[in-house]
């Protein structure tokens, strides 16, 4: 790409990002309509339980209190939280439907049994406390292990011995043959992993503000990023026709995977209907907690066989998907986990299988980087302890067996480009790897220090397993500046200047002259939404085609009036001019002016739109070093240095790229030391219910500097030559640091988070010869 | 679960006679209030049902003043942890009790919270309270019946539980002037940075002639309270400090408490943590002590 | 419950408002006077989200009961802009990029400026552990530090 990019490339900030400096931003909290009246939802306290009577009558009697509804008020069907109309290939199977707006029977503390509307929150907390519930508890099962055993409770009596489904690798990944690839392997490592049930922790709780009115049209403003398939679900939910929903996403105070499903919108809309007023309902964060979407936790083994020389040979997953009370997406969640574990390493013989399990736990779902933290902490911890068998330098083991341009990657199509040992070597001399790997470099007593790394590839969006279908409108002003119409939400990953960027590129016009229009289904054409890192790469073309086809009718409309033909012209600086005779010009507002108001009978509003289909995927890349120290007699870990270095093509905004890799940094070390989602066994509560006992990384707790080292070289399928980077950033940051800690203390971490307690113990239980 | 406080009365006393009186006729269902850091999410989580809020911080007579007096220091119940840590008063003579303060992450729950307050919760994780246990401190409480002094020491019954009586309340802390050749330290463990500890340890000891004429040493979250570990500090008295007295008093401090499993550690770890961190408090006192 | 008036001054304006005395000053600055900018998160001191100034001082107003702050001088992210001019830290968080979701960035602003009120030339060290209190889940802290370092030595050039 030789073209001189004036806008691609450049640390701009969003404009609305002012807004959320000024204390302007509203978010769905923030939303109040006239005469709104507040929900509340009453949630089980029960991991399962049978749901006998609900009285009501007292919460009703309270003055104030506009409508109590349970299960007996919600359509009787069942509906998907992540949405049903989600074809997954190749199969073309729709997401589970599995729950009702108000449960039925209770699956998981937490569960919504029932909900209030009143005319304050202070009134409907109260009126939550008059609601009598007679449950029938029934026995229930939290481990995934014992619910696969025969006469454990069902927790969903279509899901035989609780498993929800049986996977196994896409065609493309199962090859050869395992057995003797591990037969023929110098050196094998197989190791069991756990990882844990993060927690989305956005800041904004979940929220939902709706209104029914009088002609049956449903607004509803919600933090879910996937807005046209939101509004296609409560379509189906409520029989409503898709025309008469809209669904507005007003600033979203983060997403991470969580606002991928929809939570307590349905029941907001449902208290709207019922109550013929708008009703607005906030979670606390402890309702949070307890009963949103977490990311999906998984047990497995990782099994890798390595010739001598250090050439992947042989590799085999095991998983079992620990899916909660109902499915979300815990289903995609672990079956994606093979489609990163087995596709990242160039390997002749692989095979692997996942079974997801429901429990009577909180639902999981998504989380950012969807699956690939997860099963990467374990892959690349294995690939270490070969390395160390194999007497090789972990640098080398994985530059030996990086997949590269050409190959087939993760999804089965051929990697576009990858620049993967690029990200190594970078990231690895930017560390000090070869001053301090194995030396205990700036060691001192009881504090020993190490460096470790970690790889990943991921995606651009989840093409050819999901749909990847974007629209993109351009119209141009009469001033001459343009608005770009897109809906993909913005949970503060700044796609919407990311966007604007590719605009103003693609249009030869300055960046300020790009106004958003977006988060409204009303307003905007399909989109599928801010997910698995697609929204720049798939949104990303619409919006570069859509500016092709709207900069095409403004040169045609200039040719006339410069009496040149077309193709001659081009745009610069609000300007339109010959490219032979650059002196002769006109301004683009001209053009457009003249376009809209004009006499001569062929006005026109001159735009571009485009629906694009993503029919590859091109993979981002990465590498991530840690530089830690570990106190021996207290099991704490430092973590002093953080490099990611991220072939994410080229950046349309480094700054956003950076944003994204520090933001992921912090998530994976709370992912990689401190987040524990804590259930009681004997209860099924989540005693893990707000920042004070989940504990998420603050300033004090990250590296003492972070640095993010971006490629910067073009791919040849996104726009301007980018590729996804929205979850990279997370993925390889805990396995890094797992592997620096082994390398400072040696013992091998296997179960996230990786506390204290347990470094400690394993160095107790270490010999002390070892040291 | 919910976002909002339940209904409940609040009454503004002007003096700690109306606040007493006040206190004694609602009883245990009258709460005093002060920085409302604690309490007040505790009135959002329904874990405290007070139907009367007695604010404590417009009494006159009561203030947040830190000043040194003929006997040592004298901090009102109103100061909060902020005005306590930055105070130089403190830093200078009273160094354990600001590294303590230093300790807590958030720069809010310290503007807005008192250290009186935090002695009130009586949790087993206080980071002020071991510190105070190793300045032998007291605590000035006024009730129906008039005033008087308890050490801190003699303050924790138990978890939430304290000697003090609902219609008391506490006026101010007294620090005693400290020992020439005193050097105090405080330590804590935790799973991130802004967190109440795991383990805490706080640790004075006095030099005379190069033995160990005063040892304190006060450990926090290892027991249903905070808790001075005496046998520790036996081992320590009249000793020439070194290593490996130091290392058996931590050893003996290991051996005094009794933790439990939660979510923050486990036992385990707990004990093992309590002779860590009780060494290196000690190291480092005798450091400061000898400096 | 009865009603109770309190005079608050947000933002330089005296208000009269009259509130029960269970209602925290989170909920008056937000449901009353409409200044939504201050946000509610964990409602339990642990995020600082909901952080504003009180006289001056960061505190937590989901912590602390309207009554209590009766009389009291009160600055939210509303009033952090004077005369349409944005204040150095603002113009730094959105140029340095410090902002995402934005949900944090009113309790980080306000904590920032009371950290540069206190202590005008801070060091990363002190700028991250006044900041500890502030939780953010988008940014990894780091362009958040960058720009309170910044908007210091904006104002130390006397850029106020
Ligand atoms: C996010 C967070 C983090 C924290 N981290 C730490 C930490 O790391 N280490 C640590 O030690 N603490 C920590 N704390 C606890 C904090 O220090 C206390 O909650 C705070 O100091 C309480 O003081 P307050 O003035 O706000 O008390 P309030 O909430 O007003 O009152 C607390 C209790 O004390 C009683 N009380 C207050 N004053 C008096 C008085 N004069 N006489 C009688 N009774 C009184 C009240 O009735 C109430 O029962 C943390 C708290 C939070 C919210
Ligand atoms: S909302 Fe007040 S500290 Fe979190
Ligand atoms: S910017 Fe999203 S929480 Fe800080």
């Amino acid at each position: 790409m030789s073209q001189k990019l004036t806008c691609v490339g450049k640390r701009i900030t969003q404009k609305d990002v002012l807004l959320k400096a000024t204390g302007e931003a509203r978010y769905v909290p923030d939303v109040r309509l006239p005469g709104m009246l507040w929900g509340k939802v009453l949630h089980s306290p029960y991991p399962h339980a049978k749901i006998k009577k609900i009285d009501k009558s007292k919460a009703e009697k309270l003055p104030g209190v506009a409508a109590v509804i349970t299960v007996e008020d919600a359509p009787k069907i069942l509906w998907a939280r992540s949405f049903r109309d989600m074809p997954m290939a190749p199969s073309g199977a729709l997401q589970r439907a599995d729950e009702y707006i108000l449960a039925d029977k209770a699956r998981y503390v937490g569960d919504p049994v029932a909900a209030i509307a009143a005319v304050d929150e202070k009134t409907a907390e109260e009126a939550l406390e008059l609601i009598e519930v007679d449950y029938e508890q029934l026995p229930f099962v939290l481990d995934p292990f014992e619910a696969i055993k025969p006469g454990a409770p069902l927790v969903h009596d279509y899901a035989k011995n609780n498993m929800a489904v049986h996977l196994t690798p896409p065609p493309f990944l199962v090859k050869g043959d395992v057995e003797k690839g591990f037969a023929e392997s110098d050196v094998v490592v197989e190791e069991k992993f756990f990882v844990s049930k993060q927690v989305a922790c956005q800041m904004e709780t979940q929220s939902c503000v709706a209104s029914v009115d009088s002609s049956g049209k449903i607004t509803c403003y919600s933090p879910c990023q996937l807005a046209h398939p939101f509004r296609r679900e409560l379509g189906k939910m409520f029989n409503v026709p898709v025309g008469k929903i809209n669904v507005i996403n007003p600033f979203v105070g983060g997403s991470f995977g969580c606002r991928l499903s929809c939570h307590n919108e349905p029941i907001c809309v449902l208290l709207s209907m019922k109550t013929h007023k708008p009703v607005k309902l906030v979670y606390s964060k402890e309702e949070d907690f307890i009963s949103i979407d977490t990311r999906t936790p998984h047990y497995y083994t990782v099994k890798m066989g390595f010739k001598k020389d250090g050439t992947l040979n042989a590799m085999n997953l095991d998983v079992t998907t620990w899916a909660g009370g109902y499915l979300s997406r815990a289903q995609l969640a672990g079956g994606i986990t093979l489609i990163w574990g087995l596709g990242h390493y160039r390997c002749p013989n692989m095979n692997g299988s996942c079974d997801v399990i429901y429990t009577n736990t909180t639902v999981a779902g998504a989380g950012r980087g969807f699956g690939n933290p997860a099963i990467m902490w374990g892959v690349e911890e294995v690939v270490d302890m070969a390395a160390e068998k194999l007497g090789m330098n972990p640098v080398e083991l994985r530059l030996k067996n990086t997949k590269q341009t050409g190959e087939m990657a993760n999804m089965g199509l051929p990697i576009e480009s990858s620049y993967i040992d690029d990200c190594i070597r970078e990231g690895a001399r930017a560390i000090g790897w070869d001053e301090k790997r194995g030396k205990n470099k700036g060691g001192n007593g009881t504090l020993k220090r190490g460096v470790g790394m970690a790889t990943m590839t991921h995606c651009s969006g989840a093409w050819p397993l999901l749909i990847e279908h974007s629209n993109a409108f351009i119209k141009f002003n009469e001033d001459g500046t343009a608005d770009l119409t897109v809906n993909p939400g913005s949970p503060g990953t700044h796609i919407w200047g990311t966007l604007s960027q590719i605009a103003a590129e693609g249009l030869g016009i300055p960046v300020e002259d790009i106004y958003i229009v977006t988060g409204e289904t009303d307003k905007t054409m399909f989109d599928l939404g801010s997910h698995a890192s697609r929204s720049t790469y798939v949104t990303g073309n619409a919006v570069l085609e859509a500016a092709r086809l709207a900069k095409k009718q403004l040169l045609e409309r200039a040719g006339k009036i410069l009496s040149e033909s077309p193709d001659d012209l081009d745009v610069r600086d609000r300007q339109i001019y010959v490219k032979s005779n650059p002196e002769k010009k006109t301004s683009v507002a001209n053009v457009c002016s003249q376009a809209i108001y004009n006499l001569k009978g062929d006005s026109m509003n001159i735009s571009g739109k485009s629906s694009w289909c993503s029919h590859y995927n091109s993979i981002p890349t990465a590498a991530y070093f840690a530089e830690v120290e570990v106190d021996t007699e207290t099991g704490e870990v430092k973590i002093l240095n953080f490099v990611t270095a991220v072939d994410c093509g080229k950046a349309i905004n480094p700054m956003t790229v950076e944003g994204q890799c520090e933001g992921g940094v912090q998530q994976g070390v709370g992912y990689g030391l401190t987040e524990d989602y804590v259930i009681n066994k004997n209860t099924g509560a989540v005693e893990s219910n707000n920042f004070t006992s989940y504990k998420m990384p603050g300033t004090m707790d990250m590296p003492e500097t972070t640095k993010t080292i971006i490629i910067d070289k073009p791919d040849p399928k996104g726009p301007f030559g980018a590729k996804g980077v929205g979850e990279p950033g997370l993925v390889g940051v805990a396995p890094a640091i797992g592997n620096a800690i082994h390398d400072a203390v040696g013992v091998w971490m296997k179960d996230l988070p990786a506390t204290p307690e347990k470094i400690l113990k394993a160095l107790m239980e270490k010999s002390p010869q070892q040291d | 679960m919910f976002r909002t406080l339940k209904p409940f009365g609040y009454f503004e006393p002007k003096t700690i006679e109306e606040a007493i009186g006040a206190l004694s006729v609602h009883g245990a269902k009258a709460k005093v209030l002060a920085g409302g850091v604690d309490l007040v999410p505790r009135l959002r989580k329904r874990q405290a049902h007070p139907e009367y809020m007695i604010n404590i911080q417009q009494i006159e007579e009561l203030d947040g003043i830190i000043k040194e007096t003929a006997e040592g220091l004298r901090i009102g119940a109103l100061a909060s942890l902020r005005s306590i840590e930055l105070s130089p008063l403190v830093k200078k003579n009273y160094f354990v009790l600001h590294e303590a303060i230093h300790s807590i992450a958030s720069i809010q729950v310290k503007t807005q919270g008192t250290a009186v307050g935090n002695l009130c919760v009586a949790t087993p994780a206080s980071d002020v309270a071991p510190a105070l246990l190793v300045l032998d401190a007291k605590f000035r409480i006024v009730g129906p019946s008039g005033e008087k002094t308890v050490p801190a020491e003699n303050f924790y019954l138990g978890v939430g539980q304290t000697v003090l009586q609902p219609n008391e309340i506490i006026t101010e802390i007294l620090l005693p002037k400290p020992q020439a050749k005193t050097g105090g330290a405080f330590l804590k463990l935790v799973r991130t940075a802004a967190d109440i500890a795991k383990v805490n340890a706080a640790a004075t000891l006095t030099m005379a002639d190069g033995a160990c004429k005063e040892a304190r040493i006060a450990v926090g979250s290892v027991a249903t309270t905070v808790l001075r570990v005496k046998k520790a500090e036996g081992v320590l008295k009249e000793q020439k400090l070194d290593l490996k007295v130091i290392e058996t008093a931590a050893r003996a401090a290991a051996e005094e408490v009794k933790p439990i499993s939660d979510l923050r550690s486990t036992a385990e770890y707990r004990k093992e943590t309590t002779r860590v961190l009780v060494k290196r408090a000690l190291e480092k006192a005798l450091e400061r002590a000898k400096a | 419950m009865k009603k109770e008036i309190i005079n608050l001054t947000v933002n330089g304006t005296l208000h009269e408002i009259s509130v029960e005395p269970q209602v925290t000053l989170n909920e008056v600055l937000r449901e009353q006077l409409d200044l939504t900018g201050t946000k509610l998160s964990c409602g339990a001191g642990e995020c600082g989200a909901c952080t504003v100034l009180i006289d001056g001082k960061p505190e937590l107003s989901c912590c602390t009961l309207a009554m209590t702050a009766n009389g009291k001088d009160i600055l939210t992210i509303e009033g952090l802009a004077r005369d349409g001019e944005l204040h150095p830290l603002q113009k730094a968080f959105v140029e340095c990029g410090a902002i995402q979701c934005g949900f944090c960035t009113p309790g980080m602003l306000l904590t920032s400026k009371a950290l540069l009120d206190e202590n005008p030339d801070p060091t990363r060290e002190e700028v991250k552990s006044y900041l500890s209190g502030n939780l953010c889940r988008c940014t990894g802290y780091v362009k958040i530090v960058d720009a309170v370092l910044a908007a210091a030595t904006e104002m130390n050039k006397g850029g106020k």
